[in-house]
């Protein structure tokens, strides 16, 4: 059938309409018409989300498309990071990757890594064992101690099972032999809002989740190496400190900025020098400091072998704590 | 007061000023033409509040919110249809005012009483919630999942009358929003995973292209059945004496106080919306202006308080909608549903924090929410003379309309991911037929729609609950809020049978 005039008329028409939402090619990446989303893989509020979205604020001066952050949380990391692999690769939809990613896909819950490219390696947030600081104990040793009391009952929360506390929480509780409750929460606003509550005894987080509420918190140890850079967590003693120092677990959170494997490399450099350029700039440094960031910044290959090098070291700590699939 | 300024500094710019206008107009707009609702208003509006400042955004969305509330009572004056179910308790005397010749005294106040339980509401909610963030502490997952369920309870009872069909909708809802993958297993949950786990559907059905089918595309597919209907024909207006004298709104002060405090407890309430609101302070006011000596004009005469009675407690409900959504992240309703996405996407986590931390954009969504109900005012009078026309919109364009905006709207939630933005129409279009097959069966709607919106709730709740009481169900029978909760839920449940079983007595003629 020969269409009509009419006919040819509107489907000119919505050719012209839709031309403009067609995938981007790469020579002209990025497309100002289109949206570029941040997928943060944990609900807002969290120690992930807040450190990811001032950066997302400077990335927006060196990128001519809109950003848009969206939040995808879930089976700690997973759901998310599915999201973004049931997207095109063509550098419009970002993921927050990090060691929930490295969590989450050696426990099988997503391909994650394996269809990732990593575009840039940003920062460390230290992990901190805290209580209300109300509570009797005040040393790690002191709430080790009450747990075994009554092995299995005292909660032990975390940010969500995939991600590096929840790897944390079950490397600790099972060199105390099961002495924990240990629970996954919804990222760790929702972990703060239930130790807070006095619902969950202690829990495992990032550094500057604690620093918003330091008069109701009292952290009992840091699971990094090296003591705090803030002034805050100074006298926070570390797990081999406090006398532990056979206990192997993640000691903070690591952030990367990650694309799905196939991403054009036009696009891929044009996002490694936006975030690079945000990431230099004076707010986002000064953020950094404010909340004792741990920087460790690079961009595309070596951003990719820092990752993979972080994924061999992971790989002994997460099959020691029995949640590797193969 | 240092907060205050500062929130001052967020919200007073011309662009906010004039974001909130045209959040109005719409809103107004959208409220007036039948088949669009509030909730459709907001969410066609969600993918634009993206790309503005947090403050301004929340603002427009308020805007449109309210406005779609007031605007509603238009078409239910002078047609006798509402625009959307919240103007439903307007008709009764809106109309009779009408066929009198005093549209336009009706219409104007039914503006003033939107302003005014606008008004009310915004203060209860500026001076309630700070004190109940502060009590959200007191709330974890076993309180959470009581009022999720007691919201449920609530609306599946009161929504067409039937509990059964009530709450088999709710269920129904909460099926449709577990669909997805499971959120701590990531373990897909859907018919044919083996098909379905690696398409779209892995993320379950997303709130906004459900919500924009349920109003949107079922409404529309309504309204193609009258078609061929002729219209109604636009009473002619007089645009003198648009508000009631001084005297009389002095007179009327019970009637307008008690329906502004309906509507914004009723708002507070997850799942009891306007619908409900209007309704209960209509009664209310009927029961005020048949009392002899009152110097009011009886309801149901085509008086003045018969129409400012609804008009004041829809408005208060969209204040006191905010109160759950700000203080604990539960929304009250569909369009408090959407207000509260945009408000995470921005990366605003309501709760205690919200209210310690970042008071200058609380007060900034206050002040926005004042303006917006000053323009909502400001606008609804302006336009007193172009309502008539827009109600001479011909179903004709209007079902096209309605249904291009609707496809569009869900595309935009989503941005460019072209895959999963014609997943969310196909969504949108599938909810629409299901939402109209369910009208056509006459079962509630508005139960299925929190079914789906307060049912992932309910479940990271319930697992989490029981996860920190180690697997014990008791759990929920141990929290003192939860215990009232579940009193309340066993009375609203079993209530209606005895009574009529004739247990108890006199309650109602």
């Amino acid at each position: 059938m020969r269409p009509s005039k009419t006919q040819a008329t509107l489907l000119a028409a919505t050719l012209l309409v839709a031309a403009p939402n067609m995938p981007a090619l790469a020579q002209d990446w990025p497309n100002e018409e289109l949206v570029i989303s941040v997928i943060v893989p944990h609900a807002a509020g969290g120690g992930t989300d807040s450190a990811i979205r001032p950066l997302v604020e400077e990335m927006r001066q060196h990128l001519p498309a809109r950003l848009q952050v969206a939040n995808i949380g879930g089976a700690g990391s997973a759901q998310g990071t599915d999201e973004l692999l049931s997207r095109p690769a063509d550098g419009y939809s970002l993921l927050i990757a990090g060691t929930h990613t490295i969590g989450a896909t050696m426990q099988g819950l997503t391909e994650g890594y394996h269809e990732l490219e990593q575009v840039a390696a940003l920062n460390w947030d230290a992990f901190i064992v805290a209580v209300l600081a109300d509570r009797p104990y005040t040393t790690f040793a002191e709430l080790v101690e009450a747990a075994q009391e009554e092995p299995g009952t005292l909660c032990l929360g975390n940010a969500g099972m995939g991600g590096a506390t929840g790897i944390a929480s079950v490397a600790i509780n099972l060199a105390f032999d099961h002495a924990f409750n240990v629970t996954p929460f919804d990222g760790g606003q929702n972990l703060r809002t239930d130790v807070l509550g006095g619902r969950c005894e202690a829990g495992i987080f990032s550094q500057s989740e604690l620093l918003s509420n330091l008069d109701d918190f009292q952290p009992l140890a840091i699971l990094t190496d090296e003591r705090s850079t803030l002034e805050a967590f100074r006298e926070v003693p570390t797990l081999a400190e406090a006398g532990f120092d056979n206990l192997e677990v993640p000691g903070g959170s690591f952030r990367s900025i990650a694309v799905r494997a196939g991403t054009p490399d036009e696009a891929k450099q044009a996002l490694a020098e936006a975030i690079g350029a945000a990431y230099e700039s004076d707010a986002y440094q000064r953020f950094m400091q404010e909340q004792g960031i741990i920087s460790t910044f690079s961009v595309l290959d070596e951003a990719q072998a820092y990752f993979d090098e972080l994924v061999a070291g992971y790989e002994p700590v997460v099959r020691e704590a029995g949640l590797y699939r193969e | 007061m240092h907060d205050l300024a500062a929130g001052l500094q967020l919200i007073l710019s011309i662009e906010t000023l004039l974001w909130i206008a045209a959040g109005s107009i719409l809103g107004i707009v959208l409220g007036a033409l039948p088949g669009l609702s509030a909730t459709m208003g907001v969410a066609l509006m969600l993918p634009v509040s993206f790309h503005l400042p947090t403050a301004t955004g929340v603002a427009m969305l308020l805007a449109v919110y309210a406005g779609a509330v007031a605007g509603a009572s238009i078409p239910a004056i002078l047609l006798g249809t509402p625009g959307n179910p919240n103007a439903i308790a307007t008709i009764a005397d809106g109309l009779k005012m009408a066929k009198q010749g005093r549209a336009g005294l009706a219409l104007g106040s039914a503006a003033l009483a939107s302003l005014i339980g606008g008004l009310f509401s915004l203060i209860v909610l500026m001076s309630f919630a700070p004190l109940l963030a502060r009590a959200t502490l007191l709330f974890g997952p076993v309180e959470k999942f009581g009022l999720a369920l007691l919201g449920l309870t609530l609306i599946a009872s009161i929504s067409g009358g039937q509990v059964v069909r009530g709450m088999a909708m709710a269920a129904f809802g909460i099926l449709l929003a577990l669909l997805g993958s499971d959120p701590y297993t990531n373990a897909p949950r859907m018919p044919f995973p083996e098909i379905f786990a690696r398409t779209p559907l892995h993320n379950g059905i997303e709130l906004i292209p459900a919500l924009i089918g349920l109003f949107g595309v079922s409404q529309a597919l309504v309204d193609l059945e009258r078609l061929k209907a002729p219209r109604p024909a636009v009473p002619a207006l007089r645009l003198r004496n648009l508000f009631p004298s001084a005297a009389r709104l002095k007179r009327m002060w019970r009637v307008l106080l008690e329906s502004s405090g309906i509507g914004t407890l009723v708002g507070m309430l997850p799942g009891a919306g306007a619908s409900i609101a209007v309704f209960l302070a209509y009664d209310r006011a009927r029961a005020l202006t048949h009392t002899p000596d009152s110097g009011l004009e009886s309801t149901g005469s085509g008086s003045v308080e018969g129409v400012m009675a609804p008009e004041s407690a829809n408005n208060a409900v969209t204040g006191g909608a905010m109160v759950p959504v700000l203080t604990l992240g539960i929304p009250g309703d569909a369009a408090t549903a959407v207000v509260l996405g945009a408000l995470m996407i921005q990366g605003v986590v309501p709760g205690n924090e919200l209210f310690m931390h970042n008071m200058p954009l609380v007060y900034a969504i206050f002040i926005g929410m004042a303006f917006a109900l000053v323009a909502m005012f400001a606008f609804q009078l302006i336009g007193v003379r172009l309502f008539p026309h827009i109600l001479r919109v011909p179903l004709s364009l209007l079902i096209p309309l309605v249904l291009l905006l609707s496809l569009v709207g869900t595309f935009a939630v989503d941005g460019q991911a072209v895959t999963k933005a014609t997943y969310n129409m196909g969504v949108a279009l599938a909810m629409g037929l299901i939402g109209y097959a369910i009208k056509k069966a006459g079962y509630p709607l508005v139960p299925l729609v929190l079914g789906l919106i307060l049912g992932a709730m309910l479940e990271d709740n319930y697992r989490l609950a029981v996860k920190l009481a180690r697997g014990d169900q008791w759990v929920f029978f141990q929290s003192p809020i939860l215990l009232g909760m579940l009193a309340l839920i066993a009375l609203i449940l079993f209530l209606p049978r005895l009574k009529r079983a004739g247990i108890l007595r006199g309650a109602r003629p």
